[in-house]
């Protein structure tokens, strides 16, 4: 099975309020020794696999730099990673290669040495067609600068193009939403991902909401329910323009899924490489077990050389991620498939879980498939809590390693 | 020592009027101990203090003083506790003297609580010697001090010693006004023992401890006593007095107070009130005035965390020890799980209880909604008795509802009077009284069911009188009411912990404002979850927690499962620290939010 390969590149010129990736903004003097680390993650992850029970395919036909923002390294330092890349793995030709771009940051010349490398794909971090919600999160753009880079990018020949969009920014009303939705449609670009506002106390956004303060205008942030309306008013106007939804936040237009992503709702092995970046390997010995390893989530021990955090996924570990990742795709889960991977008596135990929540109308199934409803959609969480075990014995098997 | 030598006096002060420093100054100028002193030489002397076996509580201290006409006194001050609850103890202790003196700061005036001791020492027929404290104040105001004491208590002011006890200024006169002043006991140390308990107390090492006022007759050591309440019969190993150091004497005679050590396990056994009497010589008749405590404010106790259970029956089973005056049982609630149905005195007692088991015990207590004893007569005639909502008949079956009623004595300052006249008719009261005790200072007082004291009343006095109202209250008596019985339901079922027992007429409020709060604490569920308030099948209030619309992960996180994963374990546990109520995850927090902030709006 091919690989998919991720590369976390954590700095960004500023920090976006409602960020809560381990992206920082640091000086261009620390790129340097961050490629090296990379570099030699790269060279090493075969030993680095074998040695934890996991195997791969050499041949990669997805590669995604995540971020931060991937497009603020320099274009020898892009240079060096893809020759890196190409010593170490076996890119397939019709590789999908996709870089994530801040609107405005990818000039032309930059532009030119990520398509000599193979960039095919670019996702734009949008989030908003209204310049003054963007600017209330502290992105950097406005709506010129996107439409202008998606010309730019279909003038240099890329046309697969990825907008992302968050409901539930400051000050966002319906109609300044149905705005931002339909710049999104007539830009005609072929892949969309609607993100909902996550409040966590990992973003500074998230923790002035928990707080109920007005710093970072967070008490301008629309409530869940109105978040809830404009998530389901996206997805019907994204649709009614044909573009499909695939998943819980993606849409697309025929021929255009993204093949990285897709890898981790459907339990492919992928290969993370940076700061906080997650991999997941098949077992070497043990059909249907896998291990997912993580690099550690700050810089300063990334670079410090820590170890990565390893969680071995047990049998039926992996028989309730096939559930709860597999659920989030429009095709949902197959149970006939799931039966033959994992046998039918251990996928029959959900079968209380499946009635309850297919009651409850937030499962539907058609014979042998189960898929979340539209309303499912959006309270996925309680559905998928309903196929995973308590929390001791994926603690127990983490303490075992 | 004779009886024409000996006074017996208490101090009746409200808070902070200077009852301990004079307490200290009387001590120093008798040659005993301060109270301050005693603490220090306890410390030094704590394994002596061991081995003999004796906790230190100076209720009740001996002193010997030389009077100015030359003659040696024995004067005994015992203390009284200051708190409505306890209004039966402190009446006990006033019955044990022939004198009190009353002290007012004469910045201040004189304060319901004080009233309420002082009316005590009246009825107990004892001298009265007004004491005006604080004299050395610039804001001292003796005139009107002495206005208020004639025009609240009615006593003649114009003998009232004038002093201050942190000056020691006028204290010597102190001590001659109760010679002079405070009549000796009556009493025949000849005649048949009656001793009068008026405290006890639980010691580890040697027993309970008993103070005790000899009214008739004598307690010698190694005698056989008897207490008449409940005809138990206790060896008298030991016999002493407090000066306050414990001493130990061979015998006490009618007119003097001391301790006694009879090897008794239970305090309950030696209930305040009752009376000792001698074994082989007994007396005719008891003491008149005992009273078996009742409790009077019932509320559940429940750990927050189920298997604290336990600890906290074993807490009780200890406390109870040296407070008999509190009763528990087991109860179990569907919301809370297994605790405790308790009564208490009052609110003030309920509250050190509840203290006293957190900070001891260490343990996290939820109580639930304090309320009264009702006496209900059923149609088939037969008369019952409910503290607990969970036993509240069916209304059919209710001919008749009395509820306790108590009589409230508020002190306050003209300019809140109208505040506090409209929060006494909201908690239907009934005006008995309303007197000018001084230019602007007006006494109330009113017939008030105990019910809405216990809900919220004391806060609610304090906010509209600025704190500046006293309030004193004793039970007069019951009334007919017309009570109903308010349960909560959530998604139809009822939730028994938030049961309560209210007027009729304020049902639809009270069940409005639970309603609301269990809106805003019960987290959004998969469906719609209506909360309801009924009486009986009749719904009188209704909200809706509307259903959940979204939890859902809309991210990617570039293939961070074990995020995802741990998000979703963590939903699931906190769904299993929930009280299920039918289909509903509740929040024990939000029992505890309901229930602590239940009141008081």
């Amino acid at each position: 099975m091919p690989l998919g390969l991720y590369v976390s590149v954590p700095f960004c010129r500023s920090k976006c309020t409602y960020c809560n990736f381990a992206s920082g903004v640091n000086s261009q003097s620390i790129f340097d020794r961050y490629i090296d680390r990379l570099c030699c993650d790269l060279q090493s992850a075969d030993h680095f696999a074998s040695g934890i029970g996991g195997t791969f395919d050499r041949t990669i036909d997805s590669i995604y730099f995540g971020g931060g923002t991937p497009t603020i390294l320099e274009i020898s330092q892009f240079e060096r990673l893809f020759v890196t890349i190409s010593q170490n793995f076996q890119v397939a030709a019709d590789a999908e290669i996709t870089i994530e771009c801040a609107p405005g940051t990818l000039d032309d010349s930059r532009l030119d040495v990520l398509q000599r490398c193979g960039v095919n794909r670019i996702s734009l971090g949008v989030q908003s067609f209204v310049d003054r919600e963007a600017a209330s999160v502290a992105r950097l753009h406005n709506r010129t600068t996107v439409l202008d880079d998606i010309r730019r990018l279909r003038a240099a020949g890329i046309s697969n193009i990825n907008v992302d969009l968050i409901a539930g920014l400051p000050h966002q009303t319906s109609a300044s939403w149905e705005f931002s939705v339909s710049e999104t449609l007539a830009t005609q670009v072929p892949h969309v991902s609607v993100y909902m506002l996550e409040v966590d106390a990992d973003s500074r956004l998230g923790r002035e909401l928990i707080a109920g303060g007005t710093k970072y205008h967070a008490h301008f942030v629309p409530d869940d329910d109105l978040i809830a309306d404009l998530y389901e008013m996206a997805c019907d106007r994204l649709v009614a323009a044909d573009i499909l939804q695939y998943e819980i936040s993606n849409f697309v237009r025929p021929g255009f899924k993204s093949r990285q992503n897709l890898k981790y709702w459907t339990r492919q092995p992928y290969l993370g490489f940076g700061v906080d970046a997650h991999s997941m390997l098949l077992s070497a010995s043990a059909p249907a077990e896998a291990v997912r390893f993580s690099a550690p989530d700050s810089l300063d021990q990334y670079l410090a050389g820590r170890d990565a955090r390893i969680t071995p996924v047990s049998r039926a570990s992996a028989l309730e991620e096939s559930f709860f990742l597999g659920l989030r795709l429009n095709q949902g889960v197959d149970l006939v498939e799931i039966e033959s991977q994992y046998g039918s008596d251990d996928v029959r135990r959900f079968s209380q879980v499946i009635a309850h929540f297919t009651h409850a109308g937030l499962l539907s199934r058609e014979s042998n498939v189960l898929r979340l409803t539209r309303r499912g959609r959006l309270l996925s969480n309680e559905v998928f809590q309903g196929f995973i075990s308590g929390s001791n014995e994926s603690q127990a098997a983490e303490v075992a390693l | 020592m004779k009886s024409s030598h000996i006074r017996n006096f208490s101090v009746i002060a409200h808070i902070d009027h200077g009852k301990s420093t004079l307490a200290d100054r009387l001590l120093e100028l008798t040659g005993s101990l301060t109270a301050r002193e005693m603490q220090a030489q306890v410390l030094d002397s704590m394994d002596l203090e061991r081995e003999r076996g004796i906790t230190i509580k100076a209720h009740a201290v001996r002193m010997a003083y030389t009077a100015q006409d030359g003659e040696l006194y024995q004067l005994n001050l015992i203390d009284t506790p200051g708190h409505v609850d306890f209004s039966y103890e402190v009446s006990r202790s006033l019955a044990s003297c022939e004198g009190a003196l009353l002290v007012v700061d004469a910045s201040q005036g004189v304060e319901a609580q004080t009233l309420a001791n002082a009316y005590l020492a009246i009825n107990n027929r004892l001298e009265i010697i007004p004491v005006i404290n604080k004299i050395d104040l610039p804001s001292a105001d003796v005139a009107r001090t002495k206005e208020m004491i004639e025009g609240a208590v009615g006593l003649d002011a114009s003998g009232a010693v004038l002093i201050s006890a942190k000056t020691g200024q006028g204290v010597p006169d102190v001590l001659e006004a109760i010679v002079k002043r405070v009549p000796p006991p009556k009493g025949d140390p000849e005649n048949q023992l009656q001793a009068l308990i008026f405290d006890s107390w639980f010691d580890p090492y040697r027993g309970v401890i008993v103070l005790v006022r000899v009214f008739q007759g004598r307690l010698r050591k190694g005698g056989k006593i008897r207490l008449m309440s409940n005809g138990r019969v206790f060896d008298l190993e030991t016999l002493g007095v407090l000066t306050p150091k414990p001493v130990e004497i061979e015998e006490l005679v009618a007119g003097e107070v001391g301790f006694i050590i009879a090897n008794i396990k239970n305090v309950a056994d030696t209930k305040i009130g009752d009376t000792i009497t001698d074994e082989a010589n007994p007396a005719i008749e008891p003491l008149p005035g005992f009273e078996e405590l009742k409790p009077m404010v019932f509320a559940g106790l429940y750990t927050v965390d189920a298997h604290e259970h336990t600890q906290l029956r074993e807490a009780l089973d200890k406390l109870r020890l040296n407070d008999s005056s509190f009763f528990f049982e087991p109860e179990s609630s569907t919301a809370l799980g297994f605790g405790f149905r308790c009564g208490f005195l009052g609110l003030l007692h309920m509250e050190i209880i509840q203290e006293r088991l957190e900070r001891e015990f260490n343990l996290e207590l939820i109580t639930t909604a304090p309320g009264v004893r009702y006496q209900i007569t059923k149609t088939d005639g037969q008369v019952i008795e409910v503290d607990n909502p969970s036993r509240w008949p069916n209304p059919s079956e209710i001919a008749k509802i009395e509820e306790p009623v108590i009589l409230a004595t508020i002190l306050t300052n003209e300019e809140y009077v109208g505040g506090i006249l409209a929060l006494v008719e909201e908690k239907r009261g009934k005006q008995k009284s309303f007197e000018y005790v001084s230019a602007n200072r007006v006494m109330l007082q009113y017939e008030l069911p105990l019910n809405e004291i216990v809900l919220d009343f004391y806060d609610r006095l304090k906010s509209v009188s600025r704190g500046y109202a006293s309030l004193d209250y004793h039970l007069s008596g019951s009334w007919e009411s017309p009570m109903v019985k308010l349960d909560i339901l959530v998604a139809g079922e009822p939730v028994d912990a938030l049961s309560i027992i209210v007027h009729r007429e304020f049902a639809y409020e009270r069940g409005k404002s639970l309603v609301s709060k269990m809106r805003a604490l019960i987290p959004r569920q998969m469906f719609e979850v209506p909360i309801q308030a009924s009486i009986g099948a009749k719904i009188i209030a209704r909200e809706t927690v509307a259903a959940m619309r979204k939890n859902v992960l809309a991210k990617c996180y570039g293939g961070d499962i074990s995020r995802k994963r741990k998000l979703l374990e963590k939903q699931k546990e906190g769904k299993k620290r929930m009280k299920r109520i039918g289909r509903v995850d509740i929040p024990q927090e939000a029992f505890l939010a309901v229930l602590k902030v239940g009141e008081g709006e």
